[in-house]
């Protein structure tokens, strides 16, 4: 009765027609079809960059404050440096690359894959999972005392926050992916302790204790699984946030040090001259704009159509 | 309820004690050398050393916190013997310390090795006495000594015969001084008796300065809220309504991107467009490109001032709270009591009005409280774009300059709105919601 | 029933409608062909498993389908009025004034942030102008009419402070108030417990006498439809295949459906040694993929040729008063019938009855403290308060028998599988399995005395973690108790697979590739994976369907004779544990009320609480004699239990006793029968002088 009679539904999907169906969920939704497009334009841009850019980006070869022309296309800075040439660079620290300082014990003074944004909200979605999950499925004590924290931690104003370890700690790839990593993990670890309450209701979690498995098992093997899709929406939003922060870190002054040009920090230094050369802040403030709403309006019309799918 | 109630204030009197000590321990690990900042590079180690025993900071870590929360007073009370009391100064309005010797204020000060105490009178004014019977024997080295209080508010320990020379901050500069202390203890009240301490840029009590730049920041908010609040659970509620029409679209992804827009693009773009590019075509504009803030007042009166920073925390906030609005009461609108209204064959304004929005309003709510420390990190970005003399600025700017006093007292300040306006937002949503309010 | 042929024009009149929802890439008729009428004082039931359109039809009538839905053909005629297509003002004014509705549960359909009384009160303000005082006049007077306490008062309550039954009743109130031509009832008593839903639907036949409305009433569940309607519809997939009245329907049912769905459901009073419980084979069709010809031909054990090609029309079939959707439906006897060969028929053997008990609980408490809400609380300073969720139960298992455990909502019963199973530990008691003592959490257990007790779970969609194959779910018990080496594991996996009547190209499934019912196989597969010796079942077939119901408590039957395995069977459904079960144990807000054997249990003497349980009980056959006990009141808190009986307060028997204040004091387990006895202050001789509670059909 089983195999003979098994309807469409039933049969087997393999890996690849899993992923093809997210994919064709992806382009169902115009909104998620416009953010994916424009977080890809800057990947895009960035790996370009790696390669080949206009011109140096971090060298005064032209003469200052020179407008949108034939030679450079989005203008010159303050200094004379190539603006399109600087803003392609930008995206590597955020995005591609993350620069480890000189006396860190692996791999000292080389870069990393992934830039400090992904690295960044990748160090917030693994505290604050293992906060949210022992929040949440192990309740009592330990959700109080880790919900205390955390409160403390919300309450914290996180522009202070970052300013203080920044003061604390000085300026580096690092303590920024620190200081993104500890505003981020209490509002994943929220979101993982209410994912975790209603997951720990359902009858398979009481099968594993039935069981006897371990907390650690249940919580990491029959939980986590399950919560990884509102995880992965919630992560790409973060990254948003992410640069967001990193954004308005470069422009208060406090954040992604030099060589590498910071977008924020662009846009501090355009400010500056915003009378002689009106030209210079647009570049940068629209590709901060344009990718942290990007991954928006990508996160969101995943959210709305991954809803309406399962509805 | 009251164990609801009485649980939000022991959690945000913990939330507060737990904030102030990272903020302390981070500042703490972090700040490095402050007196290199006070004096200047080009100060001796020497120097900076004298300085900073008269900061008080050659005390443990937990001293100087204890002091910072409660005050050192009842401290050092044992030492100097007599009961430590605060007068304020007629002239500046500041606090100073006097010791309260049997009813006599009294500080004390050493010249040329002799022990002086200054007796306050009624004017104001002290009269200086030769005090050299206060000395006291350590049995141990067999020198004497006498704990007082300097005329720095510190609390000091005198050596008779053996002066420091020691380096004094004065309105004329740094000199060096004989005759001074072996070991301060600045005094204070704490925080929570209502002395943030001195701000170490410019020496004067920090609750003198912060007192103005947080009623300007208050200024700013509020009208922000006021223009924002209505406006969004307007636009929310229309967008919610009409989910998934193009109204609906409009506003939520407008309000996406306002919301994903940083603050600095935001206030850029605004004083490019309306600050800049408008003045071009229509020289009377009220907007300001730059804005000149004379003096802390200046937006009494010159109100213009803040039309541009008002602007730009709006087009921030308003996305947020739209989009939230507009969630919930896509939620509320779908779920199964709006089901029976309409089938109860009620009219769709009175469905909306009567059934959905109270529902719609009380996720918003919290939400929006909670939001409001978020929306702190926004002022500070506004602030610091528009060089506004707020409560924002004094943070940058101290955390710039490593102010632990003024940077502890202004978090200080953030943190507590943040966590009362979210008691705030628990309270409304308990009395909005009747099922937790009648349990 | 008076009338129970139509006279007049009907009040509402469907002819072959069709619902269509807008799905992604194209749409699904949702209902098909869908005819029927009602007249005034009639109530016409439509019964079918889920999925099978019947809130669909309900929806379209009051033109609510969502954004994505629509009445693609037919016509919907309300007293002679068109109402498809019928929008904006002219439909508002029908919905709550002509029609009205009552819903699955009251608890959501009520406004949590609104007074009764103005939800109530809107509906005749609105509707026709009432002043506030008069609709408020009125609003009490129609709660009282549906017996509700306290009525003036629960007009200034909310939703959250009354409790189900009252919400219930309030809603039914509010349909009633504007006494509408047609009232729609979609599944009005299916979250409710069987006592409350006893007297809902004891309102529900009161109020179409006096009201004289015509209702439509929506439910799974033949022996509600058969208890409150006088004419019935059958639907399966989409489309209605039998149509009569309820007498014709129940006792001589034509489509080879509606006769399948009656083999399905165990008869209270039938037990699984002398009756068998015989399934429909395979599933409903999806609405996207249902076949050409007989939608049911498929899984129908008379299809022939026709039945594939031809698409039968509802008809009257001659001889009887029935309408049916069939080619056939002349020649078909239902009382010829005999099971396919496919469909798995458990045999019972007797079991051999050494009777050596495997469990032993003895006065086993279960206390949860609770917090209360006063300042003194949060400080502390009172004295501490017990939810007694369990108190001093008592009761024997023999291996290889099954002891069935009945109770309404909040009994305790679901408290005390947890804390035989560890999930939970014990306030006081004793708890013996196997000679080892089980009182405590499962944390201080010995993993071999985990490996022997093992459960199977209510909510089939739960059961299994989405994220793991059916392989790795059935698995991970061998590897976790290591009773199977790890190479062999895949191989024992698929033989119990094979066992559930599941192949082993399940093994590789995910979850949500699965059925209810084969989620609810899996569920048992790896309960039974580490071999335990006892297998606790928590309502296994509560949330399924009844013919798929058949084949999950089949299985059960099979897996126990094959393993000789132990069952605890909880179930709110007292036909099925009467079916199911050697030994039942009644319970009532925490205490045991009744323990016996099954069959004991189901006659005379019953304790009081059995008798009004058994009452209440809808039995799939209008012509049933039940005896009609209801009982008063709400259950009380458990925080706060009465002393003594805990059933005192409710007890219909209670003023037969000399002295009604002995229930205050606790009351002696009597012995009334071989392993039988009843926790009663009644002698044994005024237990056993009631009458039964179901008569023999006639």
């Amino acid at each position: 009765m089983a195999a003979a009679t098994s309807s469409p539904r039933t049969e087997q999907l393999s890996r690849l027609q899993r992923w093809g169906k997210t994919v064709r969920i992806i382009f169902e939704s115009r909104v998620a079809t416009v953010g994916l497009m424009m977080v890809l334009f800057w990947f895009l841009l960035g790996f370009i960059s790696l390669v080949w850019t206009p011109y140096r980006p971090n060298f005064s070869d032209f003469e200052q404050n020179l407008r949108p022309n034939s030679t450079n296309w989005l203008g010159t800075d303050h200094l004379g440096r190539d603006i399109l040439s600087r803003l392609m660079a930008g995206t590597q620290v955020i995005l591609l690359k993350t620069r480890l300082p000189g006396d860190f014990p692996i791999l000292g003074g080389k870069a990393i894959p992934g830039g400090v944004a992904l690295w960044g909200v990748f160090g917030s979605l693994t505290l604050g999972s293992v906060l949210g999950l022992n929040a949440g499925y192990r309740s009592g004590w330990w959700d109080q005392i880790i919900m205390q924290l955390l409160d403390a931690l919300i309450a914290f104003p996180q522009i202070v926050l970052y300013l203080v370890v920044i003061a604390a700690l000085g300026q580096g790839d690092l303590v920024v992916i620190l200081a993104i990593t500890v505003t981020g993990a209490p509002g994943v670890a929220r979101l993982v302790r209410s994912l975790t309450l209603d997951i720990k209701t359902r009858d398979y979690i009481r099968a594993a204790e039935t069981r006897g498995e371990s907390v650690w098992f249940i919580m990491f093997r029959e939980i986590l699984p399950n919560i990884r899709g509102p995880l992965l929406v919630d992560s790409m939003l973060r990254v948003g946030y992410a640069i967001f922060a990193i954004g308005t870190l470069g422009f208060l002054g406090i954040g992604l040090p030099p060589p590498d040009p910071d977008w924020g920090n662009m846009v501090n230094d355009a400010r500056r001259n915003i009378f002689f050369n009106q030209w210079a802040v647009i570049p940068p403030s629209l590709a901060i704009a344009t990718l942290v709403i990007g991954l928006n309006l990508f996160a969101d019309g995943l959210r709305e159509e991954i809803n309406r799918y399962q509805k | 309820m009251a164990r609801f109630l009485v649980r939000s204030v022991i959690s945000t009197i913990v939330t507060m004690l737990l904030v102030s000590i990272a903020l302390f321990g981070l500042i703490e690990v972090g700040s490095g050398d402050i007196t290199v900042k006070i004096l200047g590079i080009e100060s001796t180690a020497e120097q900076r050393a004298s300085y900073r025993a008269q900061l008080g900071l050659d005390q443990s870590a937990a001293l100087r916190y204890i002091g910072w929360l409660v005050g050192n007073d009842w401290l050092v009370r044992g030492r100097v013997g007599h009961k430590l009391v605060t007068v304020k100064n007629p002239q500046t309005g500041e606090d100073q310390w006097w010791a309260d010797v049997d009813g006599q204020l009294t500080r004390w000060r050493m010249r040329s090795g002799e022990l002086y105490a200054l007796l306050r009178q009624e004017n104001g004014s002290s009269v200086e006495v030769l005090a050299n019977d206060g000395w006291q024997l350590d049995p141990e080295t067999g020198t004497e000594f006498f704990w007082g209080v300097n005329d720095n508010n510190s609390a000091v320990k005198w050596v008779r015969g053996a002066g420091e020379r020691v380096w004094v901050r004065t309105s004329a500069g740094f000199r060096q001084q004989g005759d001074g202390p072996q070991q301060y203890i600045p005094l204070r009240k704490g925080i929570l008796r209502g002395d943030p301490g001195l701000a170490l840029q410019t020496g004067r009590p920090v609750a003198v300065t912060l007192i103005p730049r947080i009623r300007n920041t208050a200024v700013l908010a509020g009208v922000a809220f006021i223009v924002v609040m209505p406006l969004a659970l307007v636009l929310g509620i229309l967008a919610g309504v009409n989910e998934g029409k193009p109204l609906d679209r409009v506003i939520s992804v407008g309000g996406l991107a306002a919301t994903a827009t940083p603050e600095f693009v935001t206030g850029i773009f605004l004083i490019l467009v309306l600050g800049i590019w408008l003045k071009e075509i229509w020289p009377g504009s009220p907007f300001k490109a730059v804005a000149l803030f004379t003096s802390p007042d200046a937006i009494f009166r010159d109100p213009t001032l803040l039309l541009l920073p008002v602007l730009t925390l709006t087009a921030v906030e308003l996305g947020y709270v739209a989009r939230m609005t507009r969630a919930s009461m896509v939620e509320v609108m779908d779920s199964a009591y709006i089901r029976t209204a309409i089938i109860k064959g009620m009219p769709y304004r009175r469905v909306v009005l009567r059934h959905a929005i109270r529902n719609a309003l009380m996720a918003p709510i919290t939400i929006i409280m909670l939001h409001v420390n978020w929306l702190v990190g926004g002022v500070v970005v506004v602030e610091v774009i528009f060089g506004y003399p707020g409560l924002g600025k004094y943070i940058y700017d101290s955390a710039i300059f490593g102010d632990f006093n003024a940077i502890e007292a202004a978090a200080m300040v953030t943190v507590f709105i943040a966590v009362v306006t979210r008691l705030i937002g628990d309270l409304a949503y308990t009395l909005l919601n009747p099922r937790l309010r009648y349990t | 029933m008076k009338s129970e042929e139509s006279v007049g024009p009907p009040v509402l009149k469907v002819e072959n409608l069709a619902v269509a929802y807008k799905v992604r890439g194209g749409e699904v008729e949702a209902v098909q062909d869908v005819s029927f009428e009602i007249h005034r004082g009639q109530s016409l039931g439509i019964v079918g498993e889920s999925g099978c359109g019947k809130s669909t039809v309900a929806w379209s009538i009051v033109n609510f389908l969502g954004a994505n839905g629509y009445v693609k053909r037919g016509s919907i005629k309300f007293q002679g009025q068109e109402l498809v297509g019928k929008t904006g003002e002219a439909l508002r004014r029908l919905r709550g004034d002509q029609i009205a509705m009552v819903y699955q549960d009251p608890m959501q359909a009520l406004n949590p942030s609104m007074r009764l009384g103005d939800q109530l009160r809107e509906v005749l303000t609105v509707h026709r102008g009432l002043s506030k005082k008069e609709a408020e006049r009125r609003c009490i007077e129609m709660l009282e009419r549906v017996y509700m306490p306290d009525a003036a008062a629960v007009m200034k309550r909310y939703p959250h402070q009354i409790s189900g039954g009252q919400q219930q009743r309030v809603v039914i109130a509010m349909a009633l108030l504007n006494n509408p031509a047609l009232v729609i009832m979609d599944e009005p008593t299916t979250a409710l417990d069987v006592t409350v839903e006893a007297a809902v639907l004891d309102l529900v036949a009161e109020l179409r006498r006096d009201f004289d409305t015509a209702i439509m009433f929506i439910s799974h569940n033949l022996g509600v439809v058969a208890r409150v309607c006088n004419h019935v519809g059958v639907m399966y997939a989409g489309e209605m295949v039998e149509r009569a009245r309820v007498g014709d329907l129940y006792a001589n049912p034509q489509h080879p459906y509606t006769q399948g769905l009656m083999r399905c459901v165990p008869k209270l009073g039938s037990d699984k040694v002398s009756s068998i419980l015989y399934p429909i084979r395979g599933r409903v069709p999806p609405p996207d993929n249902r076949p050409a010809g007989c939608i049911y031909g498929p899984r129908c054990d008379y299809a022939q040729d026709r039945c594939q090609h031809e698409h039968p029309a509802l008809r009257p079939i001659s001889g009887v008063g029935n309408w049916a959707r069939c080619h056939f439906a002349e020649e078909i006897d239902a009382a010829a019938w005999t099971p396919p060969e496919e469909i798995p028929i458990p045999t019972i053997d007797q079991p051999q009855s050494d009777n050596q008990p495997i469990m032993q609980i003895n006065e086993l408490s279960k206390y949860y403290e609770v917090r209360g809400d006063s300042l003194r609380d949060v400080f502390g300073l009172s004295q501490p308060r017990y939810v007694k969720a369990v108190e001093r139960v008592s009761f024997t298992v023999p291996k290889g028998k099954t002891l069935g455990i009945v109770g309404e909502s909040g009994c305790g019963k679901s408290t005390l599988i947890k804390t035989i199973i560890g999930l939970e530990d014990s306030s006081s008691g004793e708890a013996q399995f196997m000679g080892f003592d089980i009182t405590g959490a499962i944390q201080q257990r010995d993993t071999q005395l985990i490996r022997e007790l093992q459960m199977v779970f209510q909510n089939p969609d739960s059961t299994m973690n989405p994220s793991y194959t059916v392989g790795q779910q059935i698995g991970r018990p061998m590897e976790r108790f290591n009773t199977v080496p790890k190479n062999q594991i895949r191989s024992e996996v698929i033989k119990l697979l094979e066992a559930m009547r599941l192949g082993s190209n399940y093994y590789d499934r995910l979850p949500r590739q699965l059925s209810g019912g084969e989620k609810q196989r899996v569920g048992i597969a790896r309960a039974l994976a580490s071999q335990p010796d006892l297998v606790l079942c928590d309502e296994p077939v509560s949330a399924l369907d009844v013919s798929v119901q058949a084949a999950i408590l089949n299985l059960l039957l099979e897996v126990q004779q094959q393993f000789g395995t132990t069952l605890i069977f909880i179930a709110h459904d007292l036909s099925v544990v009467r079916f199911f079960s050697d030994y039942v144990a009644v319970m009532y807000l925490g205490q045991m009320m009744e323990i016996g054997p099954a069959e004991a249990i189901y006659a005379p003497p019953y304790h009081p609480y059995t008798e009004a349980l058994l009452s209440a009980v809808p039995i799939p056959d209008p012509k049933a004699r039940q005896k009609r006990i209801r009982l008063e009141g709400a259950v009380p808190s458990a925080m706060n239990p009465p002393t003594g009986c805990r059933f005192n307060t409710r007890c219909p028997r209670r003023h037969l006793l000399p002295d009604p204040d002995i229930c205050l004091t606790e009351p002696p387990w009597r012995d009334v029968g071989p392993d039988h006895q009843i926790f009663c202050h009644h002698t044994v001789e005024t237990l056993s002088s009631f009458d039964p509670v179901i008569a023999e059909t006639v």
